[in-house]
C-alpha cells in the first residue's frame, strides 16, 4: 500500500476512534460532567487545540492529482492545496512584500506571502502549519507508546508487589538514573532518526513517571473494598485488572497525557538544535533561523512564525491541562469541595 | 529595598567587554577558533586549527613568502632554499643547511639531555628525527605515503615497528634510543650538526612544498620522551616545544589558548642576519602599498610585533562576528549572515568604513564539487554511455551562480574544472560546456540516455538516486535541497541521506552511495594535488585513499602519470588541457566552485594579507591598542533605560495590591 | 532503621550496576572501534595507526565473552574500571577524564550553584507572594504568567535573551567564559538569567500549589481564627511545613548541578561538564560518556538516599518500611 493512503486511512482511523470516544463519553455522566467542566472553563484553548488538529489533519490527507506526461504526480495534501502551486521565490522575502529581501528582484506571487519566505523560497506560512502535524505526532504517538508500556510495568508492579515489583523498580531506577538527554541521544543515535524511532526514544525516556504513579494507584485500588471482594470471591485477575483497576486509572492517563504532551513537544525542539529532531518541525525551523536574527535589516519572520505557533500550542495544552487536572485529581477535587 | 539597591548595583556594573580591563595597554591579538585542536604533533597535525595554533611554535625549514604571488618558497631555518641535484641510478638530493645558534625555546624537558638544561641549540639531526617519526608507527602520521618517496623511510618504520614486536622491552626504551638501534635512513644523511642531506629514489620537485608544512618541523627528541603523560605531565600532542617567535602559554583547548611572545627567538637574538623569515617583506605585488601592507611601520622590521595572542572557542560564527562588531576579536571572517549589511558590490558598507574596518578578500585555492561515485551500476562507469549521459546531464542542471548568490552571498567563483586560479594549470578562459545551466540539453541528454523525463523504465517512477552525506547540520540541508530542487526540474528524484559521520564513512567503505559533496583544499600549490583525486591509485573503495569518486580511466591515468611529476612547462600545460577534456566528457564531477575568503578587518590591525595556504602569519601582524580602546569604549556603551522602565512598570503592577494590604491591615 | 539503609545501599549498588550494562550495550550498538579510532585520528590516518590506537585503547578485545579467560573481556574492564573509579583517558584527544572532570567541575558549579541558589529564593518570593494574594488580580495574573512563562522553550529565551541583552542592549558579553574573578560576573550574569527566567514558571506554578495546599488545612484556619495575621501565618506555619514537598522537589535536582546545565553550556560557550558532555557526544568518546553518566547516577542515588533519610529525620509521622 503507499505511504500516502495508509496515512488517509490513519486519519479516518483517529476520526473513528475519537467519534467513539465521544459516544462513549456522552454515555457516562461522570465523564461527561468533567469534560464539559473543562470545555466550559477553557474554550479558547480548546477552540486553539483543536484548530491545530484540524490543520495537522489537512496536511495528513494527501492524493495524487491528474497524471501529466509519462507518469504519476506526487500527492499532495490537502493543507498544501489551499495555497497556489509553486508557491515558491528564489530566496527570502518580507510579509506581504512585493521584491525579494535581497537584491530586490520582483517575486512570482508578489504580497500573497503572509508571513514571508525563508533562505530556500519557501511560503513561511505554509510550513509553519505543515509544523503542527509534526507536533502533535510527538506528543501523540510518544504518549500512546509510553502510557501502555508505563501500565505494562507499572499495575502488575503494584498488584502483585514482591519480587516482579522489585524488578521493576530496579528497571525503573536504572532508567531514571541517568540524565534524560544523553539517553535520549544515545537512543537517537542507536536507533535511527525517523518519526517513529524519535517518539519512541522519548517515551523509553518519559514513561518512568507514569509508571512510579500507576504502581502507585494501583496499590491503592488493590485495597478498595469492592476489589476486595471480587478478589475474595475468585475473580480471574486479568478480568479484575481490565474491568477495575485500568478504569479507576483513567482520569489519571488522561491527566498524564495532558501534562505530558507539551514537554515533549519542547524537548522535540531541544532535540531539533542537537540535529536529531523530525524533519519539518517548529523546533527544526528555530535551529535554521538561529542565525537570521543578527542579520541586518533583521530576518525575524520564520523565528517568530515558528516561535509564536509553538508557544500557542503549547500555552493551550498547558491551559487546558491545568484545567483537566482540577477538573479530574481526586486531591484537588477533594480540596474543592 | 535591599533587592532594589542590588539590583541597582547589578545595572551600573555591567559591561559585556569578555577580557580584564589590564590588558588594554598590551599588544594583543584576539581571535576566534571555531573547534578545538585535534592534535598539536606536527607530523601528524593536518587540521586548520592545529597548524593556526602549532605554526607559530615550531618552525619549517622553508616558509613563503609572504607578499608574493604566487606563492614562492624562501629559506627559514635554511640559509638558501635548495636546489635539487642528481645522483647516479635515478636518485634527486637536496642538501639543506641550518643557521647555526638557533636555540628552543625555554622547557623543562631537555633536562633530559643535559641535566639542568633549560633549552639548546637546533640541529639537523631534529630535523631527521622528526622525519623519522612520520614513519613511526605509533605516531600515525598521515603523510608517510609521500615521505616514503625519502629512500630507505618507510623501511625504517618497518625495522621499528618489528623490534618493538619481537624484542620485548624494546619498545620501554627511550624514544631517541628506539631510532638509533632500528638503524639509520639511507635517505637521511647528517654529515655535520648543521647539515642535513635528503635523498630520493625519483625526482619530486613537490618536496620542497612539504619542507614548508609542519610535518617536516624539527623535532626535538627530549619532548617527545618527556611528555608521555607519567607523573601528570600531558601527552606530547597536548604541548609545543619549538624553535618559533611564540611560546604556548597556555592551552585549555576547549576554551582559551594563549600564546606569548618567545624572547629568545633567533630573529629577535639576531636581527643582523636580516634573515628573510624574521624581517617583514619590503616588496610585494603591485597593490599591496595601496593595501597598506607596504606602510613604512611594517616593511623590513624585524618581527614580531606582537606581545601576546589570545584565542577564544566560539563554535558559532553568529556571536564570534557579534564579537567583532563590538571590538573583542581584531579580525573575523563574514558570516554570510551579515554579508549584504558589511559588503555591496565588493566595498564596505559606510556604515563599516567609518568604524575603520577593512575588507581582505582572496581566492583559497580549493574547490567544492558534487562526485558520483563511478563503481556504482546506475550512475557511474558499467553504465557505459548511459551512465555518462545522465552525469552530464545532472551536471547541466545545477546553477552555480544562483547557490552562490543564495548561500554565500557570492563568496566563490564557479569552477570550470578542479583546479582552482592561482595554481599552474588554471586557464580563465577555459569554459567547460557542461557547467553552465542548460535545462533543455539536460532534458534531451536525459531522453537519449533512457530517463524519458527523469522516468526509470524499470519502475515507471522517476528515476532514484540516493546523495549521501555525514553533514547532518542545518545549514548543509538547506544547501543540498537546493541542488535537489534543480534536479527535481529534470524529474530526478534525488533523495537525501544524511547520516552520521560513522554511517557515512561505512557506505563509502562498502561503495554504497551515489552522489556525494566534497571539498578540497591545497597542501600545497601545484595540480598534482588536484588532480591525484581522480587517479586511479587513490581510489577510496579500492585503497581508501582521497579519490571518493573511485575515478579510474586508463587515459587519465596515463596522462597524470606523465604530467605529476613535470616541470611548470608547455608540454605540462598541455597534458593538463587534456585531462581537463577528458574529464569534461567523463564528469566524474560535478564542478561547483572555488572558495572566496572575506574578512573584516578593524582598522588597528595591520600587516595583514590573506594566504589561503597554512602558514604561520601571525608573526607579521601588529595591533594598534590604544585606537582599539579607544573604539571599544565608544562601541559598547551599555543601553540602561529598559532596565529602570522594567523596574518601574514592577512597581506599578504591585503598588494597588500593597495598598489594598495597607488599608487591611489597618482595618 | 540501619536495616532499611542498608538495604536502600545494597539498591543503589545494583541500580548502578544496571545502568552501567545499559549504556554499555547502547554504546556498543551505535559506533565500533574504528570508527571511534578514525574520528580521533581524522579520516586520513593509516589503517596501521587506527590498528594501534584500537589496541592502545583495549578495543581489540573480545566484546562480552572470553572463552580463554573470561576476565580479558570489553565488558569486564568495563565494570572493573569504573568501580574502582580508574577513569583513563579520553577516546577523542587522550587526556586524563578525571583531569577533565575536575578542570569541569568548577566551571559547572560556577553556573549551576547560583542558579539553584538563586532560583529557590526567586520562586519561593513570587510564589509566596502569589499565595499571599490568592484570589486577587495578582494570584490570576502570576498563574497566567508562570503558565505563558512555562510555555515558551529554553532556546526562544536562550536566543532572546542573547539578542536583547548581549547584541541590543550590550550589557553582558554574549557568550564565553573566563574564570578570571574580574570577569567571571559578567560571563555568568546573562545564562544565570537565562536559566532563572527559563524555570521560574514552572516553579512558581509548582509551589503555588503546595502553598495552596498548605494554606487550606485546618491548622491554618486555626491561625487565623486566633487573630493571627496573614504575613505571620505565611511565614510560620505554612511555609515550614510546606518546606517538605518543597526539598523534595529541589534536592531531587542536585546532581543536575554537576552534570552541567547541557544547553546552557553550549549556547553560552561555558567550558563546564556539560558541555564537555554535548562534545563526547558528538565526538563518539565512549569513555568520557561512560564516566560522566556514571557519575550522574552515582549522585542521583546518593541524593535519593539522602532525600529519604531526610524525610525520615524531618517528618516523624513518615516510617519507612
Amino acid at each position: 500500500m503507499e505511504a500516502h493512503v495508509a496515512r488517509n486511512l490513519l486519519v479516518a482511523g483517529l476520526a473513528l476512534a475519537a467519534g467513539l470516544a465521544a459516544w462513549r463519553v456522552r454515555r457516562s455522566p461522570f465523564w461527561s460532567e468533567r469534560l464539559a467542566e473543562v470545555a466550559w472553563r477553557r474554550p479558547l484553548a480548546l477552540a486553539v487545540i483543536a484548530g491545530f488538529a484540524a490543520v495537522a489533519a489537512l496536511d495528513t490527507v494527501s492524493w495524487r492529482g491528474a497524471p501529466e506526461g509519462a507518469g504519476l504526480t506526487e500527492p499532495r495534501s490537502a493543507l498544501v492545496r489551499v495555497f497556489p502551486d509553486e508557491f515558491r521565490e528564489a530566496s527570502y522575502s518580507a510579509p506581504f512584500a512585493d521584491v525579494e529581501f535581497y537584491g530586490g528582484a520582483p517575486l512570482r506571487h508578489p504580497g500573497r506571502h503572509v508571513l514571508g519566505t525563508d533562505i530556500l523560497g519557501r511560503d513561511v506560512l505554509l510550513l509553519t502549519l505543515q509544523g503542527a502535524k509534526v507536533a502533535l505526532l510527538v506528543g501523540g504517538l510518544t504518549c500512546l507508546i509510553a502510557v501502555p508500556l508505563a501500565l505494562l510495568f507499572g499495575v502488575p508492579a503494584g498488584w502483585f508487589g514482591g519480587r516482579l515489583d522489585d524488578l521493576v523498580f530496579f528497571l525503573v531506577s536504572t532508567l531514571a538514573s541517568m540524565p534524560s538527554i544523553l539517553l535520549l541521544i544515545a537512543l537517537v543515535t542507536a536507533i535511527g532518526r525517523g518519526p517513529v524511532q524519535v517518539c519512541f526514544a522519548l517515551a523509553v525516556t518519559g514513561w518512568v513517571g507514569f509508571c512510579r504513579l500507576a504502581r502507585a494507584e494501583t496499590l491503592k485500588i488493590r485495597e478498595l473494598d469492592y476489589v476486595q471482594a471480587a478478589r475474595a470471591l475468585g475473580v480471574p485477575t486479568r478480568r479484575i485488572l481490565w474491568r477495575h483497576v485500568l478504569p479507576n486509572l483513567t482520569h489519571l492517563i488522561v491527566i498524564t497525557f495532558v501534562l505530558t504532551f507539551s514537554g515533549l513537544v519542547l524537548s522535540e525542539a531541544v532535540l531539533s538544535w542537537l540535529g536529531l529532531g523530525l524533519d519539518g518541525s517548529w523546533g527544526q525551523m528555530i535551529d535554521q533561523a538561529r542565525d537570521e536574527l543578527s542579520r541586518a535589516p533583521v530576518i525575524w519572520w520564520n523565528l517568530g512564525a515558528a516561535s509564536a505557533a509553538l508557544f500557542t500550542l503549547i500555552l493551550a495544552v498547558n491551559r487546558v491541562g491545568d484545567a483537566v487536572r482540577d477538573v479530574l485529581d481526586p486531591r484537588t477535587v477533594r480540596e474543592r469541595a | 529595598m535591599r533587592l532594589a539597591a542590588a539590583l541597582a548595583l547589578l545595572a551600573l556594573a555591567c559591561g559585556n567587554n569578555p577580557y580584564p580591563g589590564a590588558d588594554d595597554a598590551l599588544r594583543v591579538l584576539y581571535t576566534p577558533y571555531s573547534e578545538p585542536p585535534k592534535t598539536l604533533d606536527p607530523q601528524v597535525a593536518y587540521a586548520t586549527v592545529d597548524h593556526d595554533v602549532l605554526s607559530n611554535v615550531y618552525e619549517t625549514l622553508l616558509e613563503y613568502h609572504y607578499l608574493h604571488r604566487p606563492y614562492e618558497l624562501i629559506p627559514a631555518l635554511v640559509t638558501a632554499v635548495p636546489e635539487p641535484r642528481r645522483l647516479d641510478g635515478g636518485g634527486v638530493a637536496y642538501a639543506f643547511e641550518l643557521r647555526p645558534g638557533i636555540a628552543y625555546g625555554a622547557d623543562p624537558c631537555f633536562a633530559l639531555g643535559t641535566p639542568g638544561a633549560t633549552s639548546r641549540e637546533l640541529v639537523a639531526s631534529d630535523v631527521a628525527f622528526g622525519l623519522q617519526r612520520i614513519a613511526d608507527p605509533a605516531v600515525g602520521s598521515p603523510v608517510l605515503v609521500t615521505f616514503a618517496k625519502i629512500r630507505g623511510l618507510a623501511a625504517f618504520g618497518e625495522r621499528l615497528a618489528q623490534r618493538r614486536a619481537e624484542q620485548p622491552g624494546f619498545a620501554a626504551l627511550r624514544i631517541d634510543e628506539q631510532y638509533r638501534r632500528a638503524g639509520p635512513v639511507e635517505g637521511l644523511r647528517v654529515s655535520d650538526p648543521h647539515r642535513l642531506e635528503i635523498v630520493l629514489d625519483a625526482p619530486y620537485p613537490q618536496i620542497l612544498y612539504w619542507f614548508a608544512m609542519p610535518f617536516t618541523s624539527p623535532v626535538p627528541w627530549e619532548a617527545v620522551a618527556w611528555y608521555d603523560g607519567a607523573a601528570g605531565r600531558p601527552l606530547f600532542p597536548e604541548v609545543a616545544v619549538g624553535t618559533g617567535p611564540f611560546r604556548l602559554a597556555r592551552y585549555d583547548k576547549r576554551s582559551r589558548i594563549v600564546l606569548d611572545r618567545n624572547p629568545d627567538w633567533w630573529g629577535v637574538r639576531h636581527p643582523e642576519w636580516k634573515a628573510p623569515a624574521a624581517t617583514y617583506p619590503s616588496d610585494g605585488e603591485p597593490d599591496d602599498a595601496a593595501r597598506g601592507v607596504l606602510d613604512p611601520h611594517l616593511a623590513g622590521h624585524p618581527l614580531p610585533f606582537l606581545d601576546r595572542i589570545e584565542m577564544r572557542l566560539e563554535k558559532e560564527t553568529i556571536p564570534a562576528f557579534a564579537k567583532f562588531m563590538q571590538g573583542y576579536y581584531d579580525r573575523s571572517a563574514i558570516p554570510k549572515e551579515s554579508f549584504d549589511r558589511t559588503v555591496s558590490e565588493g566595498r564596505l558598507s559606510p556604515e563599516m568604513e567609518a568604524g575603520g574596518m577593512r575588507l581582505e578578500r582572496a581566492v583559497r585555492p580549493g574547490v567544492y564539487y558534487l562526485g558520483f561515485n563511478m563503481i556504482d551500476p546506475v550512475v557511474g562507469a558499467p553504465a557505459g554511455e548511459r551512465g555518462r549521459k545522465l552525469r552530464q546531464a545532472m551536471s547541466l542542471a545545477v546553477d552555480v551562480p544562483e547557490f552562490l548568490r543564495v548561500f554565500l552571498n557570492r563568496r566563490g567563483i564557479p569552477a570550470q574544472s578542479p583546479i582552482p586560479p592561482g595554481i599552474f594549470g588554471h586557464d580563465p578562459e577555459y569554459r567547460n560546456p557542461y557547467r553552465s545551466l542548460d535545462l533543455e540539453r539536460a532534458r534531451a541528454l536525459l531522453a537519449e540516455a533512457g530517463y524519458q523525463g527523469g522516468f526509470d523504465p524499470a519502475t515507471g517512477r522517476p528515476l532514484r538516486i540516493s546523495f549521501d552525506t555525514p553533514d547532518t547540520t542545518v545549514q548543509s540541508r538547506l544547501r543540498f535541497q537546493f541542488l535537489i530542487d534543480g534536479w527535481k526540474r529534470l524529474g530526478l528524484d534525488v533523495e537525501l541521506a544524511a547520516t552520521s559521520y560513522n554511517q557515512f564513512r561505512d557506505k563509502v567503505r562498502n561503495g554504497a552511495y551515489q552522489l556525494f559533496f566534497w571539498g578540497w583544499v591545497a597542501d600545497y600549490p601545484d595540480p598534482e594535488n588536484f588532480l591525484f583525486l581522480l587517479w586511479s591509485e587513490m581510489a577510496q573503495t579500492k585503497s581508501g585513499g582521497p579519490n571518493t569518486a573511485n575515478f579510474s580511466d586508463p587515459r587519465f591515468d596515463a596522462l597524470f602519470h606523465e604530467l605529476k611529476d613535470r616541470e611548470n612547462d608547455a608540454r605540462r600545460a598541455a597534458l593538463i588541457r587534456e585531462a581537463l577534456a577528458l574529464l569534461e566528457s567523463e564528469r566524474p564531477w560535478i564542478e561547483l566552485f572555488h572558495p572566496e575568503d572575506y574578512a573584516l578587518v578593524h582598522g588597528w590591525l595591520d600587516g595583514l594579507k590573506p594566504m589561503g595556504l597554512p602558514v604561520p602569519v601571525w608573526k607579521y601582524y601588529a595591533v594598534e591598542p590604544e585606537a582599539r580602546a579607544e573604539a571599544r569604549a565608544a562601541w559598547n556603551r551599555p543601553v540602561r533605560w529598559p532596565a529602570y522602565a522594567l523596574a518601574g512598570l514592577a512597581a506599578a503592577g504591585l503598588a494597588p495590591a500593597l495598598a489594598t494590604w495597607r488599608r487591611e491591615r489597618r482595618a | 532503621m540501619t536495616a532499611w539503609l542498608a538495604r536502600r545501599l545494597l539498591w543503589g549498588a545494583a541500580t548502578v550496576l544496571g545502568v552501567l550494562g545499559f549504556l554499555f550495550v547502547l554504546f556498543f550498538a551505535t559506533a565500533d572501534p574504528e570508527d571511534i579510532a578514525k574520528r580521533a585520528l581524522g579520516e586520513k590516518a593509516p589503517p596501521e595507526a587506527v590498528a594501534q590506537w584500537i589496541a592502545n585503547h583495549g578495543y581489540d578485545r573480545p566484546r562480552v565473552w572470553n572463552p580463554a579467560d573470561p576476565t580479558d573481556t570489553m565488558l569486564f574492564e568495563h565494570y572493573r574500571r569504573m568501580l574502582a573509579f580508574d577513569f583513563g583517558r579520553s577516546d577523542a584527544d587522550d587526556v586524563p577524564i578525571a583531569q577533565r572532570l575536575r578542570a569541569g567541575v568548577g566551571v559547572s558549579l560556577s553556573l549551576t550553584v547560583p542558579l539553584f541558589l538563586l532560583g529557590i529564593p526567586l520562586a519561593l518570593g513570587a510564589s509566596l507572594l502569589v499565595a499571599f494574594f490568592r484570589e486577587t488580580y495578582i494570584d490570576r495574573a502570576g498563574v497566567v504568567l508562570a503558565v505563558v512563562a512555562m510555555s515558551v522553550s529554553i532556546l526562544i529565551y536562550i536566543l532572546a535573551g542573547q539578542y536583547v541583552v548581549g547584541v541590543l542592549l550590550r550589557w553582558f558579553p554574549i557568550s564565553g567564559f573566563d574564570i578570571d574573578p574580574a570577569v567571571v560576573a559578567r560571563f555568568l550574569a546573562l545564562p544565570v538569567g537565562v536559566g532563572l527566567l527559563h524555570g521560574l514558571g514552572s516553579d512558581v506554578r509548582f509551589y503555588r500549589t503546595v502553598f495552596v495546599e498548605e494554606t487550606s488545612r485546618d491548622y491554618v484556619r486555626t491561625a487565623f481564627a486566633k487573630g493571627a495575621g496573614d504575613g505571620r501565618v505565611m511565614a510560620r506555619h505554612v511555609l515550614p511545613n510546606a518546606m517538605l514537598p518543597i526539598l523534595t522537589h529541589e534536592v531531587v535536582r542536585i546532581p543536575g548541578l554537576f552534570t552541567g546545565a547541557l544547553l546552557l553550556e553550549s549556547f553560552f560557550g561555558i567550558p563546564g561538564l556539560g558541555s564537555m558532555t554535548v562534545d563526547a557526544i558528538n565526538a563518539n568518546d565512549f569513555a568520557t560518556l561512560r564516566v560522566m553518566v556514571y557519575v550522574g547516577a552515582l549522585l542521583f542515588i546518593a541524593a535519593q538516599i539522602a532525600t529519604d533519610v531526610a524525610y525520615t529525620v524531618a517528618d516523624p509521622r513518615v516510617r519507612l518500611g
